[in-house]
């Protein structure tokens, strides 16, 4: 419900009546159109109201009237001062009344106010919540002589907001003992002062109604919703597992030099396999460091997406998984276009999705000797791993021990990578919908795992054991019970 | 049919040589992903802090998207530019990091690079300012064509990003 400033609502004084029929007195469009409603009711020898008329925020009562009731409202002393904020508050009032009627429509076309005057202050640091007001007044004075203003007196204020919220002051008193209104005038006179709540409850068919709109207003954005979106997702086939992986070079620090690139490749092991236009490899931009503390660093920023695809076939391999691997190596480049590597190191792909920050660390190949040192510095160029894969395990080791004895090198920087890691399968989408213990990934890739046969068929198993423990664990003492009451029974 | 909100802030950036910084910002998707609310893409103000290193920003990001697929993966460009008191644009850097993929939350430091020119341009910077800028940023998302780019290493931006998924379990991701 919203109270409109409109005359439908507005009855008036019998003193505002004289006023406004003056048309000199007229001054803001509201007095005017004020003015013309009441020569059409003087014209239509309409009803005049009597006794009781109303004020809202538009007039020009409340100017006077807020700082005042206020603090008598809150606090019996009437000695006391209102604080601050509720000066602040009642000011706010004030300004709405005195303002011109704009054209709300119109959006504010500057951001800052560079001048805020008072005014402007006062309203925007402290918080109020619009309300319309109105305060309904009795014509009080002795019968004969109405329409004095000094005999008009406050009966009670209704405000509003625009969210619903009607406060009525003072309260519904009907049933309970009435207001007393004394007047000072030549007589006193005391007045009973009742105020009843008179508003037609919502019926529960309408109530009923209103829910029904409600819900289908929401099922219908839903609907809307989900038409956007759509119904299919792109699945991998059954039995591989995909794995995706978005990460970013971040960074490298502490290297030698400065100029840094990252040149890097990835491997995939047996029964991986990806998408032909894939790229396995990437290079950096050339990055000049800059001092961060103690240490140089080189920010690169440079994100990559990978995605391969996983098969297990036979069972008799291994049954961990290998995961792709990572390789980089961090080079320099001069201006005088000396190159120099800085650094090898390897990233194994996190095996648990998720996002990973993963700080590598690099060593580069040493030759003994001040000679390839001496070539480093000058002319540089160094010695140069022809096997990346050296790094981690080579690519052709066979064996079971991998031994580097005599391999020299140098510890330099490190190269910090983040990854974001995401892992899709058929199975897994089944296995949330039976909400089945995780295991292996291996276990969960497909139908024609054995093993995960042989686990599901174990774990029914130790299912039914333990309910077949629990029955009889529960059992004898029931039994004992029932044994115990039939004895004094069957004594008895 | 999975969605995917993202919902959090640019905080602010530091580790420039100077304050006085504003930030464009922009989210690039693949093909398969469709903007269901939100902007993509913005400008923050400019931000001159009194004391301390750090420009702040608090710039809202709010995003719901849906995807077909889980190619394409959002990722965040960033453009860090410094306003000097004459009100000239400089770039300061371009930061480029993907959008977590696991859902919660994830407080982000995505550093930036800038384009370095010639000695005799680089000399011109420091007394002008101004310096090469990229003639087309949608090149450098891929990265396939960096190792052509001289830069050099300017701050970090921190974001804070809250990722919310829904229904990629239905269709068997885990993140």
């Amino acid at each position: 419900m919203t109270l409109h400033p409109t005359s439908s609502f507005c009855l008036w004084f019998q003193y505002e009546v004289e006023l406004f029929q003056n048309e000199a007195a007229c001054q803001t469009p509201l007095d005017r159109q004020y003015h013309a409603e009441i020569r059409a009711i003087n014209k239509a020898k309409g009803r005049r109201n009597q006794r009781i008329f109303t004020y809202t925020d538009h007039d020009r009562y409340t100017n006077c009237f807020s700082l005042h009731q206020l603090h008598n409202d809150l606090v019996s002393a009437t000695k006391s001062s209102p604080t601050f904020l509720a000066e602040r508050m009642a000011s706010v009032r004030n300004r709405r009344q005195e303002r011109r009627t704009m054209d709300s429509s119109i959006t504010k076309s500057r951001i800052i106010n560079w001048d805020p005057t008072d005014e402007f202050v006062k309203s925007s640091h402290v918080v109020n919540n619009a309300m319309q007001t109105m305060h309904i007044m009795g014509d009080l004075g002795p019968p004969g002589k109405l329409g004095q203003k000094e005999n008009e007196c406050l009966l009670a204020t209704i405000k509003t907001d625009g969210s619903g919220t009607i406060i009525v002051k003072p309260n519904f008193n009907k049933g309970r003992e009435p207001y007393r209104i004394v007047t000072n005038g030549e007589k006193r006179e005391v007045w009973r002062l009742t105020l009843e709540n008179a508003s037609r409850v919502m019926k529960p068919e309408e109530r009923e109604r209103e829910q029904i709109m409600y819900k289908d207003l929401y099922n219908r954005h839903k609907e809307y919703l989900n038409s956007l979106v759509g119904q299919d997702f792109e699945m991998p086939p059954v039995g591989i597992l995909r794995y995706l992986l978005h990460g970013e070079i971040v960074s490298a620090n502490n290297f030698e030099y400065d100029n840094l690139y990252i040149n890097f490749f990835m491997e995939l092991p047996n029964n991986w396999s990806s998408l032909p236009f894939q790229s396995m490899s990437g290079v950096t931009q050339t990055c000049r460091t800059k001092s961060l503390g103690k240490e140089n660093v080189a920010f690169f920023s440079y994100p990559f997406s990978f995605e391969a695809f996983y098969m297990s076939e036979k069972e008799n391999e291994e049954l961990i998984p290998q995961w792709p691997v990572l390789y980089f190596k961090v080079l320099s480049l001069d201006f005088w276009q000396r190159y120099r590597t800085e650094g090898y190191g390897y990233l194994l792909f996190p095996a648990k999705p998720g996002k990973h920050t993963v700080t590598c660390h690099t060593w580069r190949p040493v030759q003994t000797g001040t000679v390839s040192a001496l070539r480093r510095f000058f002319i540089g160029g160094s010695a140069e791993l022809e096997d990346n894969s050296y790094v981690r395990v080579p690519g052709t080791f066979k064996g079971e021990r991998l031994s580097r004895f005599g391999f020299c090198t140098e510890t330099t920087g490190s190269v910090t990578f983040r990854l974001h890691c995401m892992q899709q399968a058929r199975a897994f989408a089944d296995a949330a919908l039976l909400k089945k213990r995780r295991q292996k990934v291996v276990d969960h890739l497909g139908g024609f795992s054995q093993q995960g046969m042989v686990c599901s068929i174990l774990e029914a198993y130790q299912r039914a054991h333990k309910r077949l423990q629990e029955a009889r664990e529960s059992l004898p003492r029931d039994v004992l019970n029932s044994a115990a009451q039939l004895q004094p029974e069957s004594s008895a | 049919m999975a969605e995917l909100h993202i919902i959090g802030q640019i905080i602010g950036a530091s580790g420039f040589p100077q304050n006085s910084l504003f930030c464009k910002w922009g989210v690039h998707t693949g093909g398969a992903w469709r903007l269901l609310s939100g902007l993509k893409e913005g400008q923050t103000q400019v931000d001159n802090p009194q004391t301390g290193d750090m420009a702040y920003w608090s710039h809202p990001i709010d995003l719901h998207y849906a995807t077909k697929g889980l190619q394409g993966w959002p990722k965040i460009y960033l453009q860090v530019w410094h306003q000097d008191s004459f009100g000239r644009c400089q770039l300061y850097g371009y930061g480029y990091c993907h959008v977590p993929s696991s859902p919660g939350h994830h407080r982000i430091s995505c550093v930036t690079w800038r384009p370095l020119g010639s000695w005799q341009e680089q000399l011109a910077q420091m007394f002008v300012g101004g310096g090469p800028q990229l003639r087309n940023p949608d090149l450098i998302y891929s990265g396939a064509d960096r190792y052509r780019l001289h830069t050099e290493t300017m701050g970090t931006v921190e974001l804070e990003l809250g990722i919310i998924m829904r229904h990629f379990d239905k269709y068997g991701v885990e993140s």
